[in-house]
C-alpha cells in the first residue's frame, strides 16, 4: 500500500540555519507517529513544509503517492492533511461552530453563496471533539486553552483531513484536558485516521503512538518504538528531560 | 441563508419609513439626506473590502472617481446614452478594483494602505494632466446629463440605489460567503489552513467593492451634473467614508448605512456654528470618543440597548440573532 505521508530527503535553510537536514521519514495509513525533539529542533518547520506554508530548498513531500510540493495549501488540505497550531489561532469573534464553518467550507465562491451551513454536522463535530452543548455559541476569548486546542482539532476535522498534524496538542493543558485530548485522539485513531504528533508531553505521547521519531538540529536521530527511542544514547543525550 | 421573517419586516419597515420621509422634511434637509445616501453606499463598498477583509483602503475615491469620472466623459463627450455609460463605468471601476487588489497579494497592514492613498493621489494628479480636453482638468466637469430634477425626484433616485444595494448585500453576507469574507479579516493563514483560497476571497471582496463604487460614483456624477476633482479626490471625503462605516459598524451592513446618516448630520448640525475646517475637528473628536467607548460601533450600541430592554420583558434570546 502507498503510505499516507512520505518525506524524502527534505531540507529547508533559513539564510545560514539549516532548520530541516536531509530529513526522510514514511507514515503508513491510519497510523500514528510521534516526532520529537528539543526546543528549536526544526518540529514545526516540517508542519510548516508539509502543509506548503514554508517551501523547501529541496527534497520531497508525497501525500498517498501524490508529489504536493507545488500544490498551495488549501490543495493539500482537499487531498487530506491538515494541521494544528501550537498557539492556537480561531477566528476571534466567531463562535464554536462558526470556526468549525469555516474548515467545512467548499473552497468555491459560488457554493459559498448558495449552500446553506451545514448546522448539524458542525455541531456533530463540536460535540466530537468534546465540546459542551453550552460552549457551541462561546467565542474563542471565552474559551480555556483545552477548549482551544479542541476547537483547532474540530476545525482540523471538518476540512475532511486523513492526515493530522498536531503540534503540541498538550502544551498548556491541565490534567484533565491531557486526558480528554488523549481520550479523543484514540477514538480518531480507531476510525482510522493517520496522525503525526508533536509533543514535548512524552508521557502524554507514550500511548497515543505507534513509533517515534526523534530530530534534532533538524537531523534524524533515532527512529523505532517509544521505549526504543527513549533508550537511544544519541536521543538521551540532545533531549533534555527525557528521563 | 439563515433569513427570519422578523428581518424581513424590519427591511420592509425601513424601506416604508425611508420612502416616506419626503412627505415630512425640507428641501433643504432632503438634499442632506441625498448626500446621506450616497455616502452610505461609499461606506458599504469600503466595508466589503476593508472591514470584512482587514485590508484598510485609504483610497476609495479612486474607485468611486473612475465609475464617475468614466460615466460622465462617456454621456459628455462621447454621447452615449447613460443606460450604457453607467454599466461601463462599472466595469472599469471593476478594472480598478482589481489594480487595488494585486498590492493586497503581497503587502498588510499600513503599507496596503499607503499604496492606495497613493492610487487616489496618482489619479488626482493624472486627470488633471492626461486629457484634460476629456476629464475637464483642474476645473473638472459641469453640464454633465443629470438623472433626476429637484430634490424629491433625487431622493427618491439616491434612497433607492441605497436600499437595493445595502439589502443585497446583506443577503450575500449572511451566506457562508459573507462568515468566509469576515474570517479573513480575523487570521488570513486560519482562514488558508481551513482549505480555502484568500486570494480568490479577496478578489471577490474587492470586485465587489468596486461594483457598489462604480455604482454608486457614475449615479452620484448623474445626481450632481457636475466633477470637482478636488473634492472628490479629497481626504476629508475619504475619511468621512471610512469614519461612517467605522463609528457605524464594520463588518456589517447596517452599521455603515447608519453611521453615514450619524455623520452626515452631525455635519450638518455643526455647519451653523463652525462654518470652516473646525467642523471636521469636532466631528472627528465625536467619532474618536465613541470608537473608544465601543469598537463595534452605533449598531453594538443599539444592539445592547435592545437585548437589555428584550431582558426586562424575560424574552429568550435567540443566538446570533444580531443585525
Ligand atoms: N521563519 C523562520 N525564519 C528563520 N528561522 C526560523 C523560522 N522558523 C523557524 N526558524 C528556526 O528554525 C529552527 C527550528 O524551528 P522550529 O520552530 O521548527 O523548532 P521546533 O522544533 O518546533 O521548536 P519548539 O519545540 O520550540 O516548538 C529554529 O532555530 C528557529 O529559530
Ligand atoms: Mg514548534
Amino acid at each position: 500500500m502507498t503510505p499516507a505521508l512520505k518525506i524524502s530527503n527534505l531540507v529547508k535553510k533559513f539564510g545560514g540555519l539549516v532548520a530541516t537536514n536531509d530529513l526522510s521519514l514514511v507514515i503508513e495509513d491510519q497510523q500514528s507517529v510521534g516526532l520529537i525533539g528539543p526546543n528549536g529542533a526544526g518540529k514545526t518547520t516540517v508542519f510548516a513544509q508539509i502543509m506548503g506554508e514554508h517551501r523547501q530548498t529541496s527534497g520531497s513531500i508525497e501525500l498517498y503517492g501524490h508529489e504536493i510540493s507545488n500544490d498551495t495549501t488549501p490543495e493539500r488540505i482537499r487531498r487530506g492533511v491538515s494541521r494544528t497550531y501550537q498557539v492556537p489561532r480561531p477566528f476571534t469573534d466567531m463562535n464554536v461552530l462558526e470556526n468549525i464553518r469555516v474548515g467545512m467550507m467548499p473552497n468555491n465562491i459560488w457554493k459559498m453563496i448558495t449552500s446553506p451551513p451545514r448546522h448539524s454536522r458542525e455541531t456533530e463535530i463540536a460535540l466530537s471533539v468534546g465540546f459542551a452543548k453550552a460552549d457551541l455559541t462561546k467565542t474563542p476569548g471565552e474559551l480555556s486553552m483545552g477548549d482551544l486546542r479542541k476547537l483547532e482539532m474540530a476545525r482540523t476535522i471538518a476540512t475532511g483531513t486523513k492526515v493530522m498534524l498536531l503540534d503540541e496538542v498538550f502544551a498548556g493543558l491541565t490534567v484533565a484536558e491531557i486526558a480528554q485530548i488523549t481520550t479523543l485522539i484514540q477514538s480518531m485513531r480507531k476510525d482510522g485516521m493517520t496522525f503525526l504528533i508533536v509533543s514535548h508531553d512524552l508521557k502524554a505521547l507514550e500511548p497515543l503512538v505507534d513509533s517515534v521519531i526523534a530530530i534534532n538540529y533538524g537531523r534524524k536521530i533515532a527512529e523505532g518504538s517509544f521505549s526504543d527511542v527513549m533508550n537511544d544514547s544519541a536521543v538521551r543525550s540532545s533531549y533534555l528531560g527525557a528521563a | 441563508m439563515n433569513l427570519r421573517w422578523t428581518h424581513l419586516a424590519m427591511w420592509l419597515a425601513f424601506v416604508c419609513l425611508m420612502m416616506a420621509i419626503p412627505e415630512f422634511v425640507s428641501k433643504g434637509t432632503l438634499r442632506t439626506l441625498i448626500f446621506a445616501n450616497f455616502l452610505a453606499i461609499f461606506a458599504i463598498s469600503w466595508d466589503v473590502l476593508s472591514g470584512r477583509t482587514g485590508y484598510i483602503s485609504f483610497g476609495h475615491p479612486f474607485l468611486i472617481g473612475i465609475g464617475a469620472y468614466t460615466s460622465a466623459i462617456l454621456t459628455k463627450r462621447f454621447d452615449v446614452p447613460i443606460e450604457y455609460a453607467i454599466p461601463a463605468a462599472v466595469l472599469m471601476t471593476m478594472v480598478g478594483g482589481i489594480i487595488v487588489f494585486l498590492p493586497a497579494l503581497r503587502i498588510k497592514g499600513s503599507y496596503f494602505a499607503l499604496v492606495t492613498l497613493a492610487f487616489m493621489e496618482l489619479m488626482y494628479q493624472l486627470v488633471q494632466v492626461i486629457r484634460p480636453d476629456l476629464t475637464g482638468g483642474t476645473r473638472g466637469m459641469s453640464g454633465v446629463q443629470t438623472l433626476t430634477r429637484g430634490a424629491v425626484n433625487g431622493y427618491y433616485m439616491s434612497v433607492s440605489l441605497m436600499l437595493a444595494i445595502a439589502f443585497s448585500m446583506w443577503l450575500l453576507m449572511r451566506t457562508q460567503l459573507g462568515t468566509a469574507l469576515s474570517a479573513v479579516g480575523m487570521n488570513e493563514e486560519s482562514v488558508r489552513g481551513s482549505g480555502l483560497s484568500t486570494t480568490k476571497l479577496k478578489l471577490f471582496a474587492f470586485l465587489t467593492s468596486a461594483f457598489v463604487a462604480g455604482l454608486g460614483g457614475a449615479f452620484y456624477v448623474h445626481y450632481l451634473g457636475s466633477i470637482a476633482p478636488r473634492a472628490l479626490f479629497d481626504i476629508n471625503f475619504l475619511f468621512t467614508i471610512i469614519v461612517a462605516a467605522l463609528i457605524g459598524g464594520a463588518s456589517t451592513i447596517i452599521g455603515p448605512m447608519l453611521g453615514a446618516f450619524f455623520l452626515t448630520f452631525l455635519l450638518e448640525f455643526l455647519r451653523p456654528y463652525l462654518p470652516g475646517a473646525e467642523r471636521y475637528f469636532i466631528y472627528g473628536t465625536i467619532a474618536l470618543l465613541l470608537y473608544m467607548y465601543e469598537p463595534k460601533g452605533l449598531i453594538a450600541i443599539i444592539d445592547k440597548y435592545w437585548q437589555r430592554t428584550r431582558g426586562t420583558f424575560a424574552r429568550k434570546q435567540e443566538p446570533g440573532e444580531s443585525l
